[in-house]
């Protein structure tokens, strides 16, 4: 596009936007501080994030905090398991046998083509009635032995938690997964064909093509998406609060109602996700730059 | 030329009769999952009610056919997209042309709405605009649940025109420009037509996104699809069956509308 060198500048547009920005925030203010009455009180909301104890006289963290660290658990377990669903699923997808490639065309088709909201409900009916039992997650979590407990701890936060945790877990990673076969596909696919005839050439299985030639080259494509998947899934753990995993905005709802502070806690809620997800955003860009520079 | 023909007919046989063996293989899978979740059910004592289903989607009253609620509820998640999908393409064409436009305040406030849109989740954004804007506006759930929804596709829309505009070839604009015409026209007669066709592959597929994460707006209780499905779960504790029904009817619209942006996409490739 030409017109993109040219420099910016104040013109009618910014007249127009500026004053319809202006006015909508005024018609905000008087709303909120005229017809609703509303008296903002931040200082009640900031105790849930943390607050400090008067007797130890140590900061304390609270629901939003807590919740918050269940999010980001949540997110860095699912990407592992889900990018372990993804590669099995990916190369099942584009093997050679039939078979195969039928029943992961199934899998990501089902679970792209469901609402996230009605794959949790119907998922989580049969995790909490046929999986979990059979996974044996409650006797884990109930179990004396002193090096589970401190295992579950340090990965999982409270072992009362424990099993409602794991299932919101397996619940994300396997909606995830399908998206991530997508892109391990995609990624697969992106290299030549002229890679796996060269490495059929000097006469590697194609196992070993796979492994030695293809992969290595797969991950460098395939980072950049995933790392954009795992924003995502810090953004799709919210969904996982409807069937009561204790999340973010699991808790959020809890302090809104019990405080009925509910202006200020959305608010705050957003903004944190918001930094969270935006500080994602900015270390993967710096990450992706630096890893352009060094290839060059 | 006969051994090559012969060779090729025996390896169709073989390719066919691998298909089959896959197909089976695949149905005797399917069959088994299947399996497994009935038993899985019946050995909770769990009751199966599927005649009891048809009465959801619509009921025959003195010789007349009424819809049932799920019919109701689909009414409503379609009436919602369609709301949603004009709105949608309003917000995603206006944040697109100030992105483009050389207005510093325009580009800030675009870059600001994606941002904020991309990094926040759609459950928190709808709790923002239900408990938070929605008093401040007077607004009542229905029209929460469509501004909601347009806040966010709005943002995906936004890129996807974008990308389809800034797609087309520099030189267009160059010759567009050195026949002498004025912006508007450049716009009208060399970008738009050709930006189309790029735009409308992922235009559809926003449209099966819209349809998919509509069924959120039923954590405000408005009476689409999923809510109607909800509710007749709590009245008659016919889980699978609702459940299995409700993610049929989603599965029948979005396949069908994802079997036309590839048949879509198809069209283009073969036109360019």
């Amino acid at each position: 596009m030409i017109r993109k060198n040219k420099k910016p500048r104040l013109n009618w547009i910014d007249f127009a936007v500026i004053s319809s920005v202006v006015g909508f925030l005024i018609f905000v203010v008087l709303r909120v501080d005229s017809v609703l009455n509303y008296s903002w009180n931040w200082n009640h909301v900031f105790p849930f994030v943390m607050y400090l104890d008067e007797d130890t006289g140590q900061w304390v963290s609270n629901l939003l905090l807590e919740g918050l660290i269940i999010t980001l658990r949540l997110a860095v377990y699912g990407i592992i398991i889900s990018a372990v669903i993804g590669v099995v699923m990916g190369l099942c997808r584009i093997s050679s046998n039939l078979f195969l490639r039928m029943v992961a065309r199934s899998y990501v088709e089902l679970v792209r083509n469901t609402p996230p909201l009605v794959f949790i409900f119907i998922f989580y009916f049969f995790l909490s009635t046929q999986l979990m039992p059979l996974l044996g997650i409650d006797e884990l979590a109930r179990s004396d032995s002193p090096a589970v407990k401190t295992m579950i701890w340090i990965l999982c936060g409270d072992p009362i938690l424990f099993s409602n945790f794991v299932s919101g877990l397996i619940c994300l990673s396997i909606f995830e997964g399908a998206y991530i076969t997508e892109i391990v596909r995609a990624g697969i696919q992106s290299i030549p064909r002229g890679q796996w005839e060269a490495g059929r050439a000097i006469g590697l299985s194609r196992i070993d093509v796979m492994r030695y030639v293809i992969l290595p080259q797969a991950v460098s494509k395939i980072a950049p998406p995933l790392a954009n998947q795992f924003i995502t899934l810090i953004k799709d753990s919210s969904i996982v609060s409807l069937i009561s995993i204790q999340e973010l905005t699991f808790m959020a709802v809890e302090v809104g109602v019990s405080t009925s502070r509910i202006f200020e806690v959305w608010i705050l809620v957003a903004v944190m996700y918001f930094v969270i997800c935006y500080s994602c955003v900015l270390f993967f860009n710096w990450l992706e730059r630096r890893a352009a520079r060094s290839k060059r | 030329m006969s051994v090559n023909r012969k060779a090729l007919f025996r390896y169709w046989k073989v390719s066919q009769q691998s298909r089959v063996v896959a197909t089976l293989q695949y149905l005797v899978f399917m069959a088994s999952l299947v399996w497994v979740v009935v038993h899985g059910a019946n050995q909770m004592g769990y009751q199966w009610q599927w005649y009891n289903i048809p009465e959801y989607f619509y009921k025959v009253f003195e010789g007349e056919i009424y819809p049932g609620r799920l019919i109701k509820g689909l009414g409503v998640t379609v009436d919602l997209t369609l709301w949603c999908v004009g709105f949608t393409l309003l917000t995603g064409l206006i944040t697109a042309l100030l992105r483009m436009s050389d207005s510093i305040s325009g580009r800030w406030l675009s870059t600001i709405y994606l941002e904020l849109v991309r990094n926040t989740p759609l459950l928190v954004q709808l709790y923002l605009f239900y408990f938070v804007f929605s008093p401040i506006f007077g607004i009542d759930r229905f029209w929460t649940g469509v501004i909601c929804l347009t806040f966010y596709e709005g943002s995906f829309v936004a890129e996807i025109i974008r990308s389809g505009v800034q797609s087309v070839e520099r030189g267009q604009w160059e010759a567009g420009d050195s026949i002498g015409l004025t912006r508007w026209d450049n716009y009208r007669y060399i970008v738009i037509p050709q930006a189309i066709p790029i735009m409308l592959p992922p235009l559809t597929g926003q449209i099966i996104n819209l349809i998919k994460h509509s069924s959120i707006v039923s954590v405000i209780a408005v009476a689409d699809l999923t809510t109607e499905g909800r509710n007749i779960i709590a009245d008659t504790f016919m889980s699978f069956e609702i459940w299995f029904t409700v993610a049929g009817i989603y599965l029948v619209l979005t396949l069908s509308l994802s079997m036309f942006v590839t048949w879509l996409e198809n069209r283009t490739r073969v036109r360019t």
